[in-house]
């Protein structure tokens, strides 16, 4: 039988709640510039231009149909060469940035197809009423479409945050230090893998479960 | 005030008006019926470009709307809209509903757009309702807001598609009773809805439309009396025995 020996954890503690931080962060940026640059393709996907249009669909086709384990190492190859080629040297580390570039970019296509459903889950007479009153066809977008879309839209993007919230693990790929990866490092050197798994797992779970509940109080209260 | 010319539009190969012609003068009100799918409601929202057209030329007070670089909101913040299931803004409060264009579109102070929102409440009756929000109130509550929002522009004509035909009948009469004061108060109105009764009591001329054309555009008196259309005629036998 196999002995659980979880001594190691304790002293670990700290190492972690650093790994958790370096977590959040990569999912809490992804999340705002998600939304913000997914809310924009959503406009320009959904607006009278069809170049941005066509722009817009090109992007978000591509990030979802590639594996986001990929657009991470790309990024990790990429962005040190543009930071660069922009400002002549280079970060010492570049794992977190070109983590964070890869997660906000890549979010962005998923939230967009969020909000465009959204977006179109607006009444067009709303849209009319809006017009109707004078407003510009962008003032009646930011007045009154897209308060009455994000509004039905809470509960799925707090949902796809939960998702990207365990995806930001595949981090480990070019070796940053998250949550995963530093229980997966410190398992490793005291030799107690699987206890530092469990506990990681256990972790995960605890706040996954927490936000999700969040998300089916939300969507009884919007049923009524 | 609006000078319809010869209006055509199509969705394709699908014709849905055909040569409209018609004016409404200041202080005019003028009653556009006509069977479901006759264009009605097409056309009135082409006369404040929500809707566009290929061919003709509408004109409102001045402005034409086939004009290259017509300025669409500027024409649309003189002409007050009022829609068949109201369309206020759920996420707003009814005094938000009131003053947001007028801040936003007149430029008007928060304190004057306050002001003359209640005002017009009060005229709808409903100013106890101001800080509500749209869902607390009934069919012809919300109506009445919808008009008293339209009114906040003080818009140079009104525009009516189909006012109480999404309201249950006890409804309706709070509705009308609105739009009867508003024209003895001597508004331009173009109203789309088929409450004879309002027509006879307050309308100068009746449109009738059918397929895409106004088919009749008669003096109220002369409509009702003997319309000289067998289409209009069936149409006012059928709406009338309800
Ligand atoms: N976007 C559209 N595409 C194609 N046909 C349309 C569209 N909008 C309206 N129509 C058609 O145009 C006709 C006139 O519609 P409408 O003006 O709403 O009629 P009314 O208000 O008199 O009932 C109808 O036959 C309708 O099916
Ligand atoms: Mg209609």
């Amino acid at each position: 039988m196999y002995e659980f020996d979880w001594s190691s954890i304790p002293g670990a503690l700290p190492l972690l709640g650093k790994g958790l931080l370096v977590t959040l962060e990569v999912t809490l940026t992804a999340i705002v510039v998600g939304i913000v640059w997914g809310t924009l393709l959503a406009v320009a996907r959904l607006g009278a231009n069809p170049l941005l249009a066509g722009l817009a669909a090109g992007y978000v086709n591509l990030f979802r149909s590639v594996p986001l384990v990929m657009v991470i190492l790309w990024f990790y190859l990429i962005v040190p060469q543009l930071l660069k080629a922009v400002f002549g040297e280079g970060i010492a580390d570049i794992r977190l940035t070109s983590a964070l570039v890869a997660f906000a970019l890549f979010e962005a296509a998923y939230y967009s197809e969020i909000i465009r459903a959204g977006i179109q889950s607006v009444p067009r007479g709303q849209v009319a009423a809006g017009l109707a009153l004078g407003f510009t066809p962008a003032q009646t977008m930011r007045l009154i479409v897209l308060p009455q879309a994000f509004r039905n839209m809470v509960p799925l993007l707090l949902t796809q945050a939960i998702i990207l919230f365990q995806d930001t693990s595949l981090v480990y790929v070019i070796g940053l230090s998250d949550f995963f990866g530093t229980a997966y490092k410190v398992g490793d050197r005291d030799g107690r893998l699987v206890e530092l798994l469990l506990f990681a797992g256990a972790v995960y779970f605890a706040i996954c479960f927490a936000a999700s509940q969040v998300v089916r109080r939300l969507q009884s209260r919007g049923v009524q | 005030m609006i000078e319809i010319k010869k209006v055509g539009k199509h969705y394709g190969h699908f014709q849905v008006l055909s040569d409209c012609t018609t004016a409404v003068a200041q202080g005019e009100v003028v009653v556009v019926c006509g069977p479901s799918g006759s264009g009605k409601s097409t056309l009135i929202k082409c006369v404040n470009g929500l809707e566009p057209f290929q061919s003709g030329d509408i004109v409102v007070d001045g402005t034409s709307l086939a004009a290259p670089g017509i300025d669409l909101p500027r024409l649309r913040a003189r002409v007050g809209m009022v829609f068949q299931h109201f369309e206020l803004f759920p996420h707003m409060s009814i005094m938000e509903n009131l003053s947001i264009a007028q801040r936003k579109v007149l430029g008007r102070s928060a304190d004057e757009a306050r002001e003359r929102g209640l005002k017009l409440l009060d005229r709808v009756g409903l100013r106890t309702q101001a800080e509500k929000y749209p869902g607390q109130l009934s069919g012809g509550q919300q109506q009445r807001v919808a008009i008293a929002r339209a009114l906040a522009m003080d818009p140079i004509c009104m525009l009516f598609d189909e006012p109480t035909s999404a309201l249950d009948p006890e409804m309706i009469n709070e509705v009308l009773d609105v739009m009867v004061e508003l024209a003895r108060d001597g508004m331009t109105m173009m109203c789309v809805t088929h409450e004879m009764g309002f027509a006879r009591r307050v309308a100068h001329r009746v449109i009738f439309m059918d397929q895409g054309r106004i088919v009749e555009d008669a003096a109220k008196e002369d409509f009702f009396g003997t319309p000289r259309s067998e289409r209009a005629q069936l149409f006012l036998s059928k709406i009338l025995r309800h």
